[in-house]
């Protein structure tokens, strides 16, 4: 699934919305000094507590081992087992997110990981802050506040991160293969192609095996008039060997 | 349905963010959605409660069930807002009869608890389909929709009930106390009392109103994930990309050609492909491929230029190989069983030493205490300066020190020390000479017993009705009384040099001894 390109692309060239308010999006977007766009994705409410129950099952289960370990060990076992709980009551997720570039296993799991606001790696204060601060998004009872505010707030924040100003994101992901394309000989597009419109191109072919026959016929005869072509087919064979010729040799290898 | 006019970004999404646009497209229409929900649940909940009002279990009950009809009206407005005609609520109100036609028995039996209702709810109402063709589209589409479908679901059972607990916790919370004790007892002696209907009804109403905020939300997420599957199904993506390609082709370059033609009077208009070899030969292909044997004709060609880079990143700066010397565990098979039980007798060793060391948790314990008291040190002496500068103002505001009494008062001693043992005796004695002397010494003992007795916080500065006053405040009734006389006389005689009527001293030494006598003096 290659979901991590086009976010940004997909917005700059969105359609003009009917409504006046701009398209809408899940993305947030971080300009840096140098007038580069981040585009980040904040996570929501699903995965963000399924991420949770992970990492509260991982410490039950630990301190549950720990003290049956301990138990051995007699009045020194009972004093380490409670430095060890206060341990990973509080410091699980603050040394987890500060050392392990803002992922807890849960976040690993669920492909998160916590940041900046500005998208920078999540440092000790800021962590800190907003694990704290849980204490606060637990109340009254449940994360009833948390919750709230993570249904509320643009950028699904909690209040432990509003006021330590971090978020919650999607790990970008690095593709190691690319989907094999279909058969076709390599050719130059007809007309210089922008950006999207490559990408739109090769996606195209990428994805070949998801679609339907008859859905991707309808998509070729769209652009037919690039072709001056009249047969679906044939300007369905016409868009992969774009698709190929885009790629090059380099990245158009079977894998 | 128009893709171009969709008022969200599409692009290929996890699933995840499927259910983060949701909750974005929810929010955006927040107050419709939130209005229409509570039009329609609250007074439905309302009926229910007055018809069951003995049953308020089943009043919810019945609520919870018939949550999937109420989830059709969210999914209206919002595919409908989807391509910008956002109903107005007079509007998608009044489409809710039709909404709720088809299949509504179904969804609230036997489809009830399907873990992917949110997600199965847009082929049934925005597809209109039923039957074999419902279920294949369903298998078609959940082939991937199904998981975060299931999750959504899981994850939102939970959110209801943390809500739920919450806003209990919160009602609870704000329960006067004496109300919370009655109910406990109540429900311990009479539990079929009807006396705390209202609180169960209460707390169904609670239900409702995170339904109002989380309802929405939960049918949005469920259309998000539908229009996710459909759009990498469809490829919704790239027909926008390639709508506004062809539209570009055809509004620019295209509509050049055709004018051209026109001019060129209806010449065949060179078709813009022609120009480009569309179908390869291979030997072509070969040769402009850019590994083929290139610029031949040069000292250096592309051949020698290839082996000499190839040969340039196999050297050190890019190739870099390294030895690694270690240690490595020796092969597991050496481990015999005499080893092993080695092993268990030395651990069960350990473990009675452990036994009987119990001390060690002494010296643990006093480790962690000296550690504490080590950390103190050190902060007293990291912020030793500021302590310095600072520490004075750190004092809570101390008392005054401790209040010695006056020895004196309106120039007259009043220290114990400098009374007559018979303080009535010596009035009496003093009376017929010097009745100044014998009232002041009255008045003395009187401050005296008031200071060092009853601990009146007298000071210097206080003047005699003052004093009077305080004593009043003691709401002691004689000793008030007794006070007011002796006040009055006194300043009387001290001021006025009026003397008091002749047997009022007798009276005033007889009332000292009935007040004070029973007290014993230190």
């Amino acid at each position: 699934m290659p979901c991590n390109r086009g976010c940004g692309l997909s917005q700059t060239f969105a359609p003009p919305a009917a409504a006046a308010q701009p398209a809408l999006d899940s993305c947030y977007q971080v300009e840096t000094p140098e007038g580069i766009d981040l585009q980040l994705r904040p996570a929501g409410i699903v995965p963000r507590a399924l991420a949770y129950t992970i990492d509260l099952l991982i410490r039950v289960l630990t301190l549950l081992l720990l003290f049956t370990l301990l138990a051995f060990l007699g009045r020194f076992g009972t004093g380490l087992g409670l430095i060890l709980t206060f341990l990973i009551t509080w410091w699980y997720m603050v040394l987890f997110e500060v050392l392990n570039q803002g992922r807890t296993p849960g976040k690993y799991w669920m492909g998160l990981s916590v940041v900046h606001d500005d998208g920078t790696p999540v440092g000790w204060s800021a962590s800190l802050l907003r694990n704290l601060l849980r204490f606060v998004d637990i109340l009254p009872f449940g994360y009833t506040l948390g919750l709230l505010s993570c249904l509320n707030h643009p950028a699904f924040k909690r209040l432990g991160d509003i006021a330590a100003g971090t978020l919650v994101v999607y790990r970008e992901t690095t593709l190691f293969s690319r989907p094999p394309l279909p058969e076709a000989i390599p050719q130059r597009p007809p007309l210089p192609l922008h950006l999207d419109e490559q990408r739109a191109l090769i996606a195209f072919a990428e994805r070949h095996e998801q679609l339907s026959t008859a859905r991707r016929q309808e998509l070729a005869t769209i652009v037919s008039p690039l072709f001056d072509d009249a047969d679906p087919a044939a300007s369905e064979q016409a868009l992969y060997g774009i698709a190929h010729g885009l790629l090059g040799p380099a990245l158009d290898t079977p894998s | 349905m128009r893709l171009t006019d969709a008022t969200v970004v599409i692009r290929p999404r996890s699933q995840w963010e499927a259910m983060d646009l949701g909750i974005r497209l929810a929010r955006r229409h927040a107050g419709l959605l939130m209005a229409s929900w509570a039009i329609i649940t609250l007074p439905l909940l309302g009926l229910l409660s007055a018809l069951l009002w003995s049953y308020p279990s089943i009043a919810v009950l019945i609520f919870w069930l018939l949550k999937p009809a109420y989830e059709r009206l969210p999914l209206y407005i919002l595919s409908q807002a989807l391509f910008g005609h956002t109903p107005s609520l007079s509007a998608s109100l009044r489409a809710l009869p039709g909404l709720l036609k088809p299949q509504l028995l179904a969804s609230l039996t036997w489809r009830r608890l399907s873990m992917t209702r949110s997600f199965d709810l847009p082929v049934l109402q925005l597809e209109g389909l039923a039957g074999q063709a419902r279920s294949q589209r369903l298998v078609v589409l959940g082939q991937k929709g199904t998981a975060g479908a299931t999750w959504l679901t899981l994850v939102g059972v939970h959110v209801e009930m943390a809500l739920l607990f919450g806003l209990f916790a919160l009602l609870y919370l704000m329960l006067p106390m004496q109300v919370e004790i009655d109910w406990s007892w109540e429900s311990l002696i009479n539990p079929d009392s009807h006396q705390w209907l209202w609180l169960e009804h209460l707390s169904n109403l609670l239900y409702g109103l995170l339904l109002v905020i989380w309802g929405p939300v939960y049918a949005a997420c469920g259309f998000t994930l539908y229009l996710n599957r459909r759009s990498e199904l469809e490829a919704w993506d790239i027909e926008l990309v390639l709508r506004r390609l062809r539209q570009r082709v055809t509004g620019s370059a295209y509509a050049l050609l055709l004018l051209a033609g026109l001019l060129l009077s209806q010449w065949p208009a060179p078709a813009l492909a022609d120009d480009m070899p569309v179908q390869c030969q291979p030997e072509q292909l070969a040769a402009d491929h850019p590994d083929a044997p290139r610029l031949q004709l040069q000292h250096l060609d592309s051949d020698s230029a290839r082996y000499a880079i190839a040969g340039l990143l196999a050297e050190p700066p890019f190739e870099h190989t390294e030895q690694v010397t270690r240690w490595r565990l020796g092969d597991p098979q050496e481990l015999d069983e005499e080893r092993i039980k080695a092993w268990a007798e030395r651990l069960k060793a350990l473990f009675d030493w452990w036994e009987r060391s119990s001390g060690l948790a002494l010296v643990v314990e006093s480790l962690l205490w000296g550690l504490c008291l080590g950390l103190l040190v050190w902060l007293a002496w990291r912020y030793r300066q500021w302590l310095q500068a600072f520490g004075s103002r750190l004092r809570l505001p101390r008392r005054s020190p401790a209040e010695v009494p006056p020895s004196q008062l309106f120039g007259l001693e009043v220290s114990p020390q400098s009374l007559p043992q018979d303080i009535p005796g010596a009035v009496l004695a003093l009376w017929t000479e010097q009745p100044r002397a014998a009232l002041s010494l009255l008045y003395r003992a009187l401050l005296s017993h008031l200071l060092h007795e009853r601990q009146l916080p007298l000071k210097a500065s206080h003047t005699e009705g003052e004093v009077l006053a305080l004593v009043q405040r003691q709401q002691h009734e004689p000793l008030s009384q007794f006070c007011q006389q002796l006040t009055t006389h006194w300043l009387q005689l001290a001021y006025g040099h009026r003397l008091p009527p002749a047997d009022s001293c007798q009276a005033l030494c007889a009332q000292w001894r009935q007040l004070f006598t029973t007290e014993p003096r230190p």
